[in-house]
């Protein structure tokens, strides 16, 4: 036969089975069919009938009743159970004769029972009837025989074809036959006759979800079946056993422990079906062996699906509780870290603003009243950002907040402040740091540097002047001195920034440098100073900040 | 090779040893620098820093060089500069890290400052 462009098997190349199973089978398949017109029936044919009997009564199928007559069977088992029976034996014998080279048919039928018998497992846990899913099972893969027996040339394939996963094989079926298995038995299933949701079933178990209607309880467990099987003939079992683990679960609600068991029940009963069935079997190998190496595998890779999916999931829900803990731990310690920032009040001459470009800053500010009427202020930058630079900061402005009430001068202050943090020093960090002590009597600040970006003061007529530092940052030099600056003040501004101002970006995405900064300070330099701090900054945070920008402006008392 | 597991290419001169810190040096690629930094420190001995190719460093980056210092001065190693590329330079003046670090111009004045001769 050719097998170019052949989608379609014509009636007459299905195998036809036995005229009275034929027979029983139509006569089951009507809504009202008496018992004695059944056994009458099977009876015109004596072979068929002593076989029916003979598997009837078998260890297998009898479940421990014993029946003497075709009438009595009919009543014992019912007429479905009768009319399974026979089908297992039309099919069974239907190509019974056949002979395909290189192709064994012995081994074929060894695989029809191992789903035969899979296939009664499952469907007792699915509440189907048990004996139907056998006679499913059996008849699965009949469709494959179906197409050797048309095209024997290729007998040759069905030993590579047999070590393939259910969906290779089937992929594989496509490219020699230009059909499938399941489009064959389903022809069949028609032709036969052979009830709705059996056919349905037979022609859907490789359908994946999305392909048409859903999947049918029996369609399940002929898929569950089949990758069952394959378990036995397939090389990787390392991948078969995953699947069967995640179609058990999924399907049948089994853990692996109890999949594991109804694997190794496996070879028995296929051994008790063949015996009942008259079919010819090679020695079932115990499968203890091999599923103890697949699982070994699965073991050192620990990849069961089920597990897994499992595990997944609850890695997930772990991750977004600590997600949202870290989320509430942050803001606390974003409400700790904006206390330690002075309370603005009305009548200081001195104002900040602190935007942190994460949850916590790196950058900080502080400023109070002296018992003489001089007000202290500082603005520091903590180099990197985070965490562990906010724990820092933290500790910077305690460290001000002490010291600064019992110095006199913003140089012993910075030279103070430095060796607490040489003494403690970690990581490399430093800090950067301006300190400064207004006298609104006198108009003048005296002023130290740290390594700070410099200082600027800006007159009422837009000229400026920038206090650069003289010393590096603190936390790096132990006993270093930090020189004094005196700022006659007048009616002017000083300003205090961290570089995140200057390296920020404005609308047109350029670092805003001094001269952006300056720019900015003129056009808002009328606003009252919290709303100037405010408008200052604005162009700034239009993008998601890459550091920390703090702004801090010194200037005469109002009024 | 990403940015963040750079390897920045280290170069022997008699007992010091050479590290050039090539491109930026910031938040994501400084850890980096800083463990190759200190490694060679504590297995090596004395590490000059070459900043000749170094296109930006921010605080974070000169935080590891901070701590390259401060470890060279607990095991009286020698730690210096050396090739100070403009952008960094002015990072370095502006915060008065000048006052902090040996920096020299060029390689061979470096290495005689620390007490050796280039090998070879």
């Amino acid at each position: 036969m050719d097998t170019t462009n052949f989608h379609t098997i014509k009636p007459a190349d299905l195998p036809s089975p036995p005229q009275t199973a034929i027979r029983i089978m139509r006569a089951c398949s009507r809504k009202r069919v008496n018992n004695e017109e059944l056994s009458s029936l099977t009876q015109n044919d004596p072979l068929l009938t002593a076989e029916l009997l003979r598997i009837a009564n078998s260890s297998f199928f009898s479940h421990g009743r014993s029946v003497e007559s075709i009438s009595r069977a009919i009543q014992v088992l019912g007429q479905r159970a009768l009319r399974n029976l026979a089908l297992c034996l039309s099919v069974r014998d239907a190509l019974k004769d056949c002979v395909i080279p290189g192709f064994d048919l012995d081994l074929f039928w060894e695989d029809g029972l191992r789903r035969a018998v899979s296939a009664r497992l499952l469907g007792r846990l699915a509440s189907l009837d048990a004996d139907e899913c056998f006679t499913a099972g059996l008849l699965q893969d009949f469709g494959l025989l179906v197409l050797f027996h048309l095209f024997p040339e290729k007998g040759n394939e069905a030993v590579e074809m047999r070590k393939m996963t259910p969906s290779r094989r089937r992929n594989r079926e496509k490219a020699i036959f230009c059909i499938t298995h399941d489009r064959v038995v389903e022809q069949l299933a028609e032709e036969w006759q052979l009830p709705e949701n059996l056919s349905l079933a037979l022609g859907s178990h490789h359908k994946k979800k999305d392909e048409g209607q859903a999947r049918s309880p029996l369609s399940r467990v002929l898929q569950g079946a089949d990758w069952l099987n394959a378990l036995f003939t397939v090389d990787n079992k390392k991948v078969v056993l995953s699947r069967c683990n995640m179609l058990f679960f999924k399907g049948f609600g089994l853990d692996r422990q109890k999949t594991e068991e109804y694997i190794a029940s496996i070879p028995s009963q296929t051994e008790e079906a063949a015996d009942a069935l008259g079919l010819r079997i090679g020695e079932q190998e115990d499968f203890s062996d091999v599923l103890r190496s697949a699982n070994l595998r699965l073991i050192e890779d620990n990849v069961s699906y089920q597990e897994l999916a499992w595990r997944l999931k609850k890695t997930l829900l772990e991750r977004d509780r600590l997600a949202s803990e870290l989320r509430k731990e942050l803001k606390l310690a974003r409400e700790v870290q904006k206390s330690l920032l002075p309370v603005s009040r009305e009548g200081l001459p001195v104002h900040g603003i602190n935007i942190s470009a994460r949850h916590l800053s790196g950058d900080f500010y502080d400023y109070f009243s002296l018992p003489d009427g001089r007000i202290i202020f500082n603005l520091g930058d903590v180099s990197g950002k985070g965490s562990h630079a906010a724990l820092l900061m933290a500790k910077i402005s305690s460290v001000f907040r002490c010291l600064g009430r019992v110095t006199n001068s913003p140089g012993e202050l910075l030279e103070r402040i430095n060796s607490e943090l040489c003494a403690t020093s970690i990581r490399g960090m430093f800090v950067t740091m301006v300190a400064g002590i207004y006298s609104p009597v006198a108009g003048i600040i005296s002023l130290a540097n740290a390594g700070h970006p410099p200082p600027l003061l800006v007159n009422r007529n837009g000229h400026f002047k920038e206090f650069p530092a003289e010393e590096p940052p603190l936390g790096i030099l132990p006993g270093q001195k930090f020189r004094e600056q005196n700022v006659e003040l007048g009616n002017g501004s000083l300003y205090i920034y961290s570089d995140g101002i200057t390296e920020g970006r404005d609308s047109e995405n350029q670092p805003l440098g001094i001269k952006g900064l300056l720019d900015l300070i003129k056009r808002h330099g009328n606003l009252p100073r919290q709303k100037r701090l405010v408008e200052i900054v604005k162009p700034l945070r239009e993008r998601p900040l890459k550091d920390d920008i703090t702004l801090l402006v010194v200037e005469m008392p109002d009024g | 090779m990403t940015k963040k597991n750079k390897y920045y290419p280290v170069n022997r001169h008699g007992p010091v040893t050479v590290i050039s810190l090539t491109g930026e040096i910031d938040m994501q690629t400084s850890p980096n620098a800083r463990e190759q930094m200190l490694d060679i420190l504590k297995k090596k001995g004395s590490l000059l820093v070459d900043l000749s190719k170094t296109k930006y460093i921010d605080s974070s980056g000169v935080a590891s060089l901070v701590e390259g210092l401060q470890l060279a001065k607990s095991r009286k190693l020698s730690f210096a500069l050396v090739e100070v590329s403009h952008s960094v330079n002015q990072v370095l003046q502006l915060a008065r890290l000048d006052k902090v670090f040996p920096i020299h111009q060029t390689l061979e004045q470096a290495l005689t400052a620390m007490g050796t001769q280039e090998q070879g």
